[in-house]
C-alpha cells in the first residue's frame, strides 16, 4: 500500500496544522513541504518544529526557487548549493527523508531558441557531478537524502530521463543520492514509463506525481496502473508526492487524489 | 517417487503473496513491448496468440489498459477469414531469432487470398481461441476504462468473425466442432496423442529448416528433430495451398477435445460480450450449446471418463489420454456426471492431481509419458489455470484450492517457468515466461475474492 503526501500550497488552511487537518481527512499521509531561497526554509523553522510537534508528517521538501545547482551562473550556482545544503539540515532536523531539486527548471531547452546551449555537455557534466557530490555528502551528514529529479525537455536540457540521472547518480557513488521521480516529465521522456521505473529500480527514492496535462491524477491519461505497478514490483515503500495543478474545485480535486491512486494500484 | 503432500502446498502467505505479486508484475512488464507482450524476451520475441489471452488475465489485474492493448494488437492482425494467426512477427526481430520465420509462413503473399494482412507478416496457423474469454475478463477489471476506450464495441466484431471462421471453415467434419490441422494449433504441440497422426506425415528433409528454439533450451526439453520435419512439412503443404481450409488435403486433420472446449467457453463469453455492446447474444448461446452437444456426442469417453481427440483422416478416436481431455471442465453446463467422472480421472492415477506438481500434460501412467519434454508429460500453468476454472465451477473447491496453491507456489519457486517436472516440480523450459506469470498474478487475486467470485 502506497503512501500518499500533498504539497503543502495545494492545502487549504491558514497553518501547518490546518492543512494537515484537511489532508488526513482526504486520506493522505503527509505534506510535502515547498522550500524557497533565500533561506526562507530555514526561516521557517520554529513553525515547522512546531507543526511537528502537533503531529505533521512532513518527510520532504521540494526546492521552490528562481535557480538551481545546475545553474550557468557561478554566483547563482553556489547560491543554490547553498539553499540546497541548508534545506537538507532542515529536513533533517524534522526528522524527514530528504529533498528534491532538478538540475535545473526553466534555465534553457534545447527544443526551444536559441536551441545550443552556452555550457558543452562535458561542462554540464562536470557541474552537475560537482554539485551532486557536495551536496550528497552534505546530506549524508544529515541523514537524509538528496533527490535528483529528471524534468522534460522544455524545462531542462540537461536530465531529462531516469537514466541520465541515474548515470550521474552512479558516477557520484554516494547512497544519499537517489532519483526524484515525476509522473508527468517521464510520460513526456520515457519510451516506457513502467519499464523505465524497472530499470533504475535500486535508484529510485522518491516520486511525485501529477497526470499527462500536469492536472491532478486522475484528470489527464497517463496509464496510472502501469506505473504504480511497476513502483510496487520493485518494492517502492516512498511516498506518492501531489505536486500539481488543479481542475475544478480545487478542494474537491485535492480529495479525489488519494482514492484514485489507491484505486489505480489495485 | 516424490509425492507432494498437501500439507507441503499452503496458501502462501501475506508477505509471499507480496513477492509473488512484485515478482510476477515485474516479469510482465519486463516482457511488454509497448504494444504487447512477448512470452519471453529469450526465445519467443513475436506476440503469441493464445499466450495473449492468457498473459492479458493476468496484465488485466496491473493495467487494465494495456490488458486491452494486448488483444487489440492481436486482433489488429486478424485475417479477412477471421482467423487469428497464432504468430504475429516483429518486424524489428531478424528472422534467424525463431523458426519458422515470415519467410517460412509467407503470410502476406500465399495468405492474400485469405484475407491476411498486406503490412504485417504472421504464422498461417492458429491456436486455442481463448480470446474472448480474455476479452471479456478485460472488460469486468476495469469496466469504466473499457468503456472509455470502447474497447468490447472495437473486439467484439473480430472476435465474432473469430469464431464464425472455426464453426465454419475450420468444422471440417461438418459435426459442429472445429478442427486443427497442425499439432501446434491445439497448443499441445508434441502431445503423445499426435504421435499416430503425425506418422502418417512424410517428413521434410532435415537440411531445408534450421531450429532457433534450441539455441535457448536443452534438446531435452523440447520437440524431436523427427517431429519437427513433420511440423513442417504440414506446414509448407497448408502455405502450398494458400491457407485455404477446403482446398488443402489436410494429412492432420483432428478434433481436440481442449480447443473445442475452450471455444465453446469463450462462445459463452461472446454472448456475455454481446449483450454488453447490445448484439445478438441469443445466437451465441445457441452455437455453445450446440457445440457442447456435439462435444459430447463425438469427443466423450464414459469408460475411460475423459474425452478423446478424434483422428478426422481415419474418422476414429485417439485413444490415449491427455491433459486436453479433462478441459472440458471449464465448459459451463457441462452435465453434472461428466464434470464429476472428469474430475475422479483428474484425482485418479492417470493425472494424481493433488499428489504430483499441477496437472501432468500427459498419462502418467502411458509408456510415452516424459516427465522432461514440452507436453508430453510436463504439467503447464495454462493448463492448471483452466482445470482450476473448471473445479471452481463445478464445485470442487478443495480441489481448486489446492490447486490454485500449487500454482502460486511452484510459479515462484520456478521463476516462472514455462513448465515443470510433475513428479519434482523442477522448471523445465524458459524462466520468467509471461503467461505462468500472469496466471499466477490472476489466481493470487482469485485467492483474495475467494472462489466462487469466479
Amino acid at each position: 500500500m502506497f503512501k500518499t503526501a500533498c504539497q503543502e500550497q495545494l492545502l487549504p488552511g491558514e497553518t501547518l496544522k490546518e492543512k494537515w487537518e484537511f489532508a488526513r481527512s482526504a486520506g493522505y499521509d503527509a505534506i510535502e513541504l515547498r522550500g524557497k531561497g533565500d533561506f526562507h526554509f530555514r526561516d521557517r523553522l520554529p513553525e515547522l518544529r512546531k507543526a511537528r510537534a502537533e503531529g505533521v508528517v512532513m518527510p520532504t521538501v521540494c526546492v521552490d526557487m528562481p535557480h538551481f545547482f545546475g545553474a550557468f551562473d557561478d554566483d547563482l550556482r553556489r547560491d543554490a548549493i547553498e539553499q540546497m545544503k541548508s534545506q537538507l539540515s532542515v529536513i533533517g532536523e524534522l526528522g524527514g527523508l530528504g529533498a528534491q531539486t532538478p538540475a535545473s527548471y526553466g534555465m534553457f531547452s534545447r527544443r526551444l531558441p536559441p536551441f545550443n546551449p552556452p555550457r558543452s555537455e562535458e561542462q554540464d557534466r562536470e557541474v552537475l557531478l560537482e554539485g551532486l557530490t557536495e551536496l550528497g555528502e552534505h546530506a549524508r551528514k544529515e541523514g537524509v537524502m538528496l533527490f535528483l529529479e529528471p524534468l522534460n525537455r522544455y524545462e531542462d536540457h540537461m536530465v531529462n530521463r531516469l537514466e541520465q540521472a541515474a548515470d550521474l547518480i552512479r558516477a557520484v557513488g554516494l547512497d544519499s543520492v537517489r532519483i526524484g521521480i515525476d509522473s508527468y516529465h517521464m510520460n513526456i521522456e520515457e519510451a516506457d514509463p513502467a519499464a523505465a521505473v524497472l530499470a533504475a529500480a535500486p535508484l529510485v527514492g522518491h516520486a511525485q506525481v501529477s497526470d499527462s496535462n500536469r492536472l491532478q491524477p486522475g484528470a489527464g491519461h497517463l496509464d496510472w496502473p502501469a506505473w504504480l505497478g511497476a513502483l510496487d514490483a520493485i518494492g517502492y515503500d516512498g511516498y506518492l508526492a501531489v505536486e500539481c495543478r488543479l481542475a475544478g474545485d480545487p478542494f474537491q480535486a485535492v480529495r479525489s487524489i488519494p482514492s484514485f491512486l489507491h484505486r489505480s494500484a489495485g | 517417487m516424490t509425492t507432494v503432500l498437501e500439507a507441503a502446498v499452503p496458501s502462501p502467505g501475506a508477505g509471499r503473496r507480496a513477492h509473488l505479486r512484485q515478482a510476477a508484475t515485474h516479469v510482465l512488464l519486463d516482457n511488454w513491448t509497448g504494444a504487447a507482450t512477448v512470452p519471453s524476451r529469450a526465445l519467443y520475441p513475436h506476440q503469441w496468440s493464445w499466450d495473449s489471452a492468457f498473459i492479458a488475465i493476468g496484465l488485466r489485474h496491473i493495467a487494465p489498459r494495456r490488458a486491452q492493448r494486448e488483444l487489440e494488437t492481436l486482433l489488429g492482425a486478424q485475417w479477412g477469414d477471421g482467423r487469428i494467426p497464432h504468430i504475429v512477427f516483429n518486424p524489428s526481430v531478424p528472422f534467424g531469432a525463431y523458426f519458422p520465420s515470415p519467410d517460412f509462413w509467407r503470410s502476406s503473399t500465399a495468405g492474400r487470398t485469405a484475407g491476411a494482412p498486406s503490412t504485417t507478416e504472421t504464422s498461417g496457423i492458429i491456436q486455442p481461441p481463448v480470446h474472448a474469454l480474455a476479452a471479456w475478463q478485460v472488460h469486468l477489471a476495469d469496466p469504466a476504462e473499457s468503456r472509455r476506450r470502447g474497447f468490447l464495441p472495437r473486439v467484439y466484431p473480430r472476435l465474432a468473425a473469430w469464431h464464425r471462421y472455426l464453426s465454419t471453415s475450420r468444422d471440417l467434419a461438418g459435426g459442429a466442432l472445429a478442427a486443427v490441422v497442425h499439432p501446434w494449433e491445439a497448443g499441445l504441440d508434441n502431445s503423445p496423442s499426435w504421435d499416430a497422426a503425425l506418422a502418417r506425415v512424410e517428413p521434410a528433409p532435415q537440411r531445408s529448416f534450421r531450429r532457433a528454439d534450441l539455441d535457448h533450451s536443452s534438446a531435452a526439453d523440447r520437440p524431436t528433430d523427427l517431429d519437427y520435419a513433420r511440423y513442417v512439412r504440414l506446414a509448407t503443404a497448408y502455405r502450398d495451398h494458400a491457407y485455404d481450409d477446403a482446398r488443402t488435403p489436410h494429412a492432420f486433420a483432428i478434433e481436440d477435445p481442449s480447443f473445442n472446449a475452450l471455444l465453446i467457453a469463450s462462445e459463452h463469453a461472446l454472448a456475455a460480450i454481446a449483450r454488453a455492446v447490445g448484439a445478438d447474444a441469443e445466437a451465441h448461446r445457441r452455437r455453445a450449446e450446440a457445440a457442447t452437444a456435439a462435444l459430447i456426442s463425438r469427443l466423450w469417453d464414459p469408460a475411460g471418463g475423459i474425452f478423446l481427440a478424434r483422428d478426422l483422416v481415419r474418422g476414429e478416436p485417439i485413444a490415449g489420454h491427455s491433459v486436453s481431455g479433462l478441459i472440458p471442465l471449464v465448459v459451463p453446463g457441462l452435465p453434472r456426471d461428466i464434470a464429476a467422472a472428469l474430475a475422479r480421472t483428474a484425482r485418479g492415477p492417470r493425472f494424481r492431481l493433488g499428489q504430483v506438481h499441477l496437472v501432468p500434460s500427459y498419462d502418467l501412467t502411458a509408456k510415452e509419458f516424459d516427465g522432461n519434454r514440452y507436453w508430453r508429460g510436463p504439467s503447464w500453468f495454462n493448463t492448471a489455470w483452466l482445470i482450476h476454472r473448471g473445479l471452481v465451477q463445478h464445485g470442487e473447491a478443495g480441489a481448486a484450492r489446492r490447486l490454485r496453491a500449487q500454482v502460486l507456489t511452484a510459479a515462484y519457486r520456478s521463476r516462472f517457468a514455462e513448465y515443470l517436472e510433475p513428479y519434482t516440480g523442477e522448471g523445465r523450459g524458459i524462466r520468467r515466461f509471461s503467461w505462468t506469470a500472469a496466471l499466477a498474478l490472476d489466481l493470487l487475486h482469485a485467492s483474495d475474492e475467494g472462489d466462487p467470485a469466479r
